[in-house]
């Protein structure tokens, strides 16, 4: 399960840096709604890769939780 | 202690299966995200987070916004055509308004069906109500600060409603529109009526927050992240738009429906503006009482006896502040200790643990919190407990 989690963050971070590229784009060519609507695939997408960190036990829970 | 006689009520029941479809749910959202990522678990927190993306996209919108029948909608198609990345932020504005009624409501929804609004958190659920309502009234004045035809039709069923309030509503007509007619005064109090009860919101949420003691204020990252990311996504994908521009000529029959903000005003197709604002007054005020009305068991059913409030043994407090951080309806306070304990672990306190009684709800939780004995429930002593319990065995 571990080598699962850690192939999903892997194409996550590089589909991470796809809308980070498309961001630019869309920046450089004055198309704002595209960029817009990257930065929110972008937040989204790093949100799974925080899920997926602490399904692997990498980060949290909270000190209050554990 | 008393025993069970009656049977739960037909609405006891209804309310015991929606607290098992809740924790079903719970369970279901436990097997895709960790326990302490549950959003469920945060509803309070994602309505704040909601609250928060609103605040900030509102100033933002404010900076370039007209408050005139002449150049309202022009700014609002300045902003979203030619102010860089302002049509993400009206969007991202328009979804969050979304987000927020949807968080309230789950909000609502599942402290009603676990319970947690009896009692002592009757407060919470008045105040919530009063949010609710804020919520609606802010989200509404949202769509007429547009001023296309949506908004122009908006306010003509709204000064309908507000018309047939008896005695008040003709003056309370006059003062919205600032004047006998929409005129150039009627943006400015709708900009009004649109950021004030947003600032007021802050304010109710103190008086929500007034009796607990560790509020859950913010959802975890993940879900900030998700939320956040979802509405600048929602944002540019499907861009938030305006209407034809209001005239005054204009007499649109139709608009487009918005779920969350417009029932009230979908309800004029088939009743009249009086009926919609009765009705709305019934559910509201239905709300405010659903605490006092809403009991599954009575304590006899429940089989509680009345345990008195809780007491501290002077002698026995060591000041340790355990009971104060753990009383969830802060009823106690700690005090400057008048003097040492009796106890060895007491002798250098410097603080007393003192019971607000009007607050204490009697339920134990400072009994379990005390390592030194030095808390109780004066009718419910702890010899009381382990003859129950040796009698529980026996049987």
């Amino acid at each position: 399960m571990q080598a699962f989690y850690g192939v999903g963050i892997v194409l996550l971070s590089g589909l991470a840096l796809a809308f980070a590229a498309g961001i630019i784009v869309g920046e450089a060519t004055d198309r704002w709604f595209f960029g817009g609507a990257l930065v929110g695939a972008l937040l989204i997408t790093y949100s799974f890769i925080i899920l997926l960190l602490r399904k692997m036990g990498v980060i949290g829970p909270r000190k209050a939780e554990r | 202690m008393s025993t069970v006689t009656a049977h739960p009520s037909r609405y006891g029941r209804f309310m015991t299966g929606l607290l098992r479809i809740t924790l079903r749910l719970d369970t279901f959202i436990h097997k895709l995200y960790p326990t302490d990522f549950n959003p469920l678990y945060y509803t309070g927190g994602l309505s704040n987070l909601f609250l928060f993306i609103l605040v900030l996209s509102g100033i933002f919108l404010f900076f370039y916004y007209e408050a005139s029948l002449a150049a309202a909608f022009e700014s609002v198609r300045y902003i979203s055509d030619e102010v860089p990345y302002g049509g993400i932020i009206r969007g991202v504005h328009r979804y969050a308004a979304d987000g927020f009624i949807v968080a309230i409501l789950l909000h609502l929804f599942r402290n009603w069906f676990t319970d947690r609004h009896l009692f002592s958190r009757d407060n919470p659920w008045i105040s919530g109500m009063f949010l609710l309502l804020f919520g609606g009234l802010i989200g509404f004045t949202g769509y007429q600060l547009v001023w296309d035809e949506r908004a122009q039709v908006l306010t003509t069923m709204f000064l309908a409603m507000l018309r047939s309030i008896p005695l008040a509503g003709d003056g309370l007509a006059k003062i919205f529109m600032g004047g006998v007619g929409i005129g150039e005064g009627t943006l400015v109090r709708i900009l009004f009526l649109h950021i004030v009860p947003a600032s007021t919101l802050y304010v109710m949420l103190w008086w929500h927050y007034l009796r607990l003691r560790h509020p859950k204020v913010w959802p975890p990252g993940v879900w900030v992240l998700l939320l956040v990311g979802l509405v600048f996504l929602l944002a540019g994908v499907i861009p938030a738009t305006s209407g034809q521009p209001a005239t005054p000529a204009g007499r649109p029959t139709s608009f487009p429906m918005d779920v969350f903000f417009m029932v009230p005003f979908w309800l004029l197709n088939w009743l009249s503006p009086g009926a919609v604002v009765v009705l709305g007054v019934l559910l509201f005020v239905g709300g405010l009482a659903v605490p006092y009305f809403s009991r599954r068991e009575t304590a006899p059913q429940m089989g509680v006896r009345h345990a008195g409030v809780a007491q501290v043994i002077d002698g026995n407090c060591t000041g340790c502040e355990l009971c104060y951080f753990d009383c969830p309806y802060n009823a106690i306070v700690m005090v400057p200790s008048p003097g040492p304990g009796l106890s060895k672990a007491a002798a250098n306190r410097t603080l007393l643990a003192v019971i607000l009684e009007s607050r204490c709800v009697e339920c134990g939780i400072c009994i379990g919190a005390c390592p030194f004995e030095a808390l109780e429930l004066p009718k419910f002593m702890e010899r009381d407990v382990r003859i129950e319990i040796a009698q529980a065995v026996q049987a």
